[in-house]
């Protein structure tokens, strides 16, 4: 594992990232997989580099599919390719499928149970956390300039707390977003 | 749910497949289509039975929701959970990976880089997003607050942690308390 700051992706076998991904996949409770898929990529193996999973993952967020299998897809292919895509993907299905048969047949034995709901609260707390916390260092490490907390900010607003839908509202801030990154790269030039 | 086994993956595919492509915002955006074809439509489910199979597919682990799979599962066995999550999960994966590959072919132009910037706090705030739009919704209030800032302030402590033991200790004191107060 290169610890080059400029490095986009590392160097890892197929196998390696069929077992990552097959672990992610039967890990990742309660939504939020991209932070899943940024903690273990990025800040645990760092397998990929933070500014290339970012680019990655707003690529992903402007077309339609669900976001873990997204991440799959392209940390894949930065990884190996169309193979690694292709690995990554169906690695992040496969347990969460064969789990998921397992849980419908057992349905309707179970019954539910009042204490269940609060184990999930609890469940769900701790996966808001991952995300806020993925959050929080993708701004603090990544880009730190005043301009981008306020992009970030204004996401966070608009998607978060009014509960607009994504894709308006990543057509309306990315031209702004880019514009500013653009007057940046062109000042320091 | 009447067709022979043949006609029933192929009424799957033909109703996942094109959910795939309209799920912008991710999976969770096509719930209520899904909703809408495996009761309304098709009559795969009752009112009562997918409601139970939409909080099985939320309890367990997995990108996205296996909802297609249950759905599949229940129409059709193995191969029909088969079918609905290769169609729900296979066209939106095939035209991402199209376009990052397009999208690769403009690396070190000066404008390729503004946009990796710009969409960088984007993604962030999304990040956040994610986190704000979960505690909304959920009716447990204070108690998830304040269980969700610990966990936020544990994971930015110590960046290699796994989470899954945060999620099985945060999982086990809510059900601790809440069966303690249930039996005084």
């Amino acid at each position: 594992m290169s610890e080059g700051g400029s490095m986009a992706a590392a160097e890892v076998s197929l196998s390696a990232i069929f077992l990552a991904f097959m672990r992610l996949g039967c890990s990742s409770f309660g939504g939020g997989t991209g932070a899943w898929v940024y903690r273990e990529m990025v800040q645990r193996r760092g397998w990929v580099d933070e500014r290339v999973f970012l680019t990655d993952m707003a690529l992903g967020q402007s077309l339609p599919g669900a976001n873990g299998i997204k991440m799959a897809v392209l940390v894949g292919r930065r990884l190996k390719g169309g193979a690694g895509a292709c690995t990554a993907a169906f690695a992040m299905l496969v347990g969460p499928f064969a789990i998921i048969l397992v849980v419908g047949a057992l349905y309707g034995s179970l019954g539910d149970h009042r204490s269940v709901h609060a184990v999930l609260d609890g469940v769900a707390a701790a996966v808001v956390g991952l995300s806020l916390s993925s959050g929080i260092t993708a701004i603090a490490r990544g880009t730190p300039e005043p301009s981008s907390i306020g992009v970030a900010a204004v996401t966070v607003l608009c998607v978060g707390v009014f509960g607009w839908p994504m894709l308006p509202v990543m057509l309306g801030l990315a031209p702004v977003s880019i514009g500013i990154a653009f007057a940046r790269t062109r000042r320091t030039a | 749910m009447r067709g022979t086994f043949g006609e029933n993956l192929l009424v799957l595919f033909a109703v996942f497949a094109p959910l795939s492509l309209l799920s912008f915002g991710g999976g969770n955006a096509t719930i209520a289509d899904i909703a809408h074809q495996a009761v309304a439509v098709r009559h795969w489910t009752s009112d009562r039975d997918f409601a139970d199979l939409f909080a099985l597919s939320r309890a367990a682990p997995g990108p996205g929701s296996m909802l297609a799979a249950l759905i599949g599962w229940k129409v059709a066995g193995i191969a029909g959970a088969l079918v609905a999550t290769v169609g729900f999960y296979l066209p939106s994966s095939l035209l991402l990976f199209a376009a990052a590959k397009i999208w690769g072919r403009w690396r070190g132009s000066s404008w390729h880089q503004a946009v990796e910037r710009g969409m960088a706090p984007i993604a962030a705030g999304l990040f956040l997003s994610g986190g704000v739009a979960v505690l909304r919704a959920s009716p447990a209030g204070v108690p998830v607050w304040i269980a969700a800032g610990v966990a936020t302030a544990a994971l930015l402590y110590w960046p290699k942690m796994h989470p899954v033991p945060l999620l099985v200790v945060s999982g086990a004191v809510f059900g601790l308390i809440d069966l303690l107060g249930a039996t005084p």
